[in-house]
């Protein structure tokens, strides 16, 4: 652990009793105890962290965490541009409010994040440790220990428990995996639904692994062989439209990052290979937000997901 | 003619090779129609699947590499002429930058006609091949042909760079950009070759013209004008003729480097550096290499598929070493 560490955890607890310090002594006592009761450890990917008191300024670097935190009421103060994107997915964008972009995936902005003056950071899975150790100066940080297969609502606990709302979060997660179970019960049965980002060239196979993969297979809906077989990868390189059968199914679901999904799935009818699909002959392909159903995760993005499939698939 | 006999042979080599790979391009590919299915189908055997692929997949971009080939291997030779540089190439020098660059422009901008997607590539080859001429006359570059590669590289990194600042402000575009950063045969509609193809073929009749002032110049400037040529002329003829057949092929194909250079060098191994006999060679050698490129991009990751572009850099970038490395680099 860092110096730095004990050093901010040194100046709340000084700023804390200073401030209340008109108020009476019981009302202190209390105050105190409500923050050690929030005291709370997380396993991260750099070790242990513990964390207390209520957030107030958070930073999220990483869509999952700004999805959960948009879930449970709390407004981060600043955030990355999601992929391929200069702002937050537009899925989110009616709910961030006032955000400030710090920089990119890539490219987080130190500068930029340190003068939000965070009282807690939740990075990205894929922040190495150079920069984590930066972070770390400016606030507590945290890492989730995980990979794209790692289940989802492991994540969303995570954050939850980072956003001190261990709670609210596990009752919301109850509530959707009672949403999930409702909606299976309304799908028909044996039915293969595949998700694909629509490329030109052929498309790209999401390994049935990822975050929607996981609703889907909830939901006991079955993914396309092929999404099986990605040997570890999120997804598949470009499929030859020679196989693009492989990626037929009773739906077919194109995603795409272009926000204009009915301009994708026009440019994807045009191809012949695309047109003959069984899944696009009886009318069963949908275009869908690839900011959700490609890269997304979250409890915003699963109830997104819920609705889509209920509206095209749901009995 | 002893010369037109000894063009002849290397012709009709060169034509059975494209042949073979025209073929090769028929019936080899990553999916699970086999090389004798398709063959059957080929020859009118009823196999609905074969015949699909065969017909609507493979004949699409057999002809779009055809095109694509013939464009490339005749810029590439068309350049080196021009610029007397054997290391000229439109890839390296920033020409096809040049064209995928204004394309994605105009995409962002809210283009999707691939009609006009081949006139604004045009346009933007014609920058990237005038920046190359004003390069050229650059004291001490234009005689060195590795600093001219260099100046090419780093106006093609530049584009490159500025390609990938569009992405990142606009990710609508985001899917349809990467293609015109690494090109790739696979998917293309067959109506991008009711443009470009007649677009070829003109501007190769155009160089019919052109060809005998464009060889004199291989003779100093000073030759060339006593042979009745206007040796600056001619540059700038043959630079638009190049900004046109680099146009066509990057937006067919986006695009795809290297191929403008192992050509023409194949070319000249073959029937020496005339670039009349050149320019046909590599007219023949073109669609082959681009052909064969293919073919391995379907291969090496089946089911999946490499962008052409990718094989491309990987056959050529070493060509390119042997060449500067090997050759003392030729003078033309």
């Amino acid at each position: 652990m860092l110096p730095c560490f004990s050093v901010a955890r040194l100046v709340r607890s000084i700023s804390i009793p200073v401030s209340v310090s008109v108020l009476s002594a019981s009302v202190l006592m209390s105050a105190s105890f409500a923050q050690a009761a929030n005291e709370r450890t997380l396993s991260t990917k750099f070790g242990d962290v513990t964390l207390s008191g209520d957030p107030q300024r958070v930073v999220v670097l990483e869509d999952e965490a700004l999805d959960t935190a948009l879930a449970l009421g709390l407004n981060p103060v600043a955030t990355l541009a999601t992929r391929g994107g200069t702002g937050v997915p537009v899925y989110l964008q009616d709910r961030v409010g006032d955000i400030k972009i710090v920089g990119s995936v890539r490219e987080p902005n130190l500068e930029a994040v340190f003068a939000m003056k965070p009282d807690l950071i939740i990075a990205s899975r894929n922040l190495d440790k150079a920069l984590y150790e930066k972070l770390s100066m400016m606030a507590p940080t945290v890492v989730q220990e995980s990979s794209f297969a790692t289940p989802w609502k492991e994540s969303v606990v995570f954050y939850g428990k980072a956003l001190n709302r261990e709670a609210e979060t596990q009752h919301k997660l109850d509530a959707l995996t009672e949403k999930m179970a409702d909606l299976k019960r309304k799908l028909p049965k044996d039915t293969v639904l595949s998700v694909v980002r629509w490329n030109p060239q052929g498309p790209i196979v999401m390994s049935d692994q990822l975050f929607v993969g996981q609703i889907l297979t909830e939901l006991g809906l079955k993914s396309a062989a092929i999404a099986g077989e990605l040997n570890g990868r999120p997804h598949s390189d470009i499929l030859s439209l020679e196989n693009l059968s492989k990626v037929d199914g009773d739906w077919v679901i194109l995603a795409t990052l272009n926000s204009d999904g009915q301009a994708a799935l026009d440019t994807a009818k045009e191809q012949p290979a695309f047109a003959r699909l069984g899944a696009v002959e009886k009318g069963h392909v949908v275009a869908v937000d690839g900011q959700i159903w490609s890269s997304g995760s979250g409890m915003l993005a699963a109830e997104s997901v819920l609705d889509t499939i209920a509206e095209h698939l749901a009995e | 003619m002893s010369s037109a006999r000894s063009l002849l042979i290397p012709m009709l080599i060169a034509l059975a090779f494209l042949s073979l790979a025209t073929l090769a391009s028929f019936v080899v590919g990553a999916g699970e129609v086999t090389p004798a299915r398709a063959l059957t189908a080929l020859f009118g055997q009823r196999d609905a699947e074969a015949h699909f692929v065969v017909f609507e997949l493979r004949m699409v971009r057999t002809m779009l590499g055809i095109s694509v080939g013939v464009a490339l291997g005749a810029a590439g030779s068309l350049l080196q002429a021009a610029t007397r540089n054997p290391l000229a190439e439109p890839g390296l020098l920033g020409v096809s930058a040049g064209a995928s660059f204004a394309v994605v422009l105009a995409i962002s901008f809210g283009s999707s006609a691939a009609g006009l997607h081949v006139w604004v590539a045009v346009a933007g080859a014609l920058g990237g091949c005038l920046l190359v001429l004003m390069v050229s006359q650059v004291q001490g570059v234009g005689d060195d042909p590795v600093r001219l590669v260099l100046a090419g590289a780093a106006f093609s990194s530049m584009l490159m760079a500025l390609t990938t600042l569009l992405l990142l402000f606009d990710q609508r575009t985001a899917d349809e950009i990467r293609f015109w950063i690494i090109g790739a045969l696979g998917g293309r509609s067959a109506d991008i070759l009711s443009w470009t193809a007649p677009m070829i073929i003109v501007s190769l009749a155009i160089m019919l013209v052109l060809i005998r002032p464009l060889a004199s110049l291989a003779l100093g400037e000073q030759v060339a004008t006593g042979l009745g040529h206007n040796p600056r002329l001619t540059r700038l003829l043959t630079l638009i003729v190049v900004a046109f057949l680099v146009g066509a092929a990057t937006a067919a194909a986006g695009p795809i480097s290297f191929v403008g250079l192992i050509v023409p060098f194949a070319a000249r191994a073959l029937v020496g550096s005339d670039i009349r006999r050149v320019l046909w060679m590599a007219v023949l050698l073109g669609p082959s290499l681009v052909l064969v490129a293919d073919v391995l991009s379907r291969l090496v990751v089946r089911p999946y598929e490499l962008p052409i572009g990718v094989i491309a850099a990987v056959i050529g970038a070493p060509v390119l070493v042997f060449v500067v490395r090997s050759q003392r680099v030729p003078t033309l």
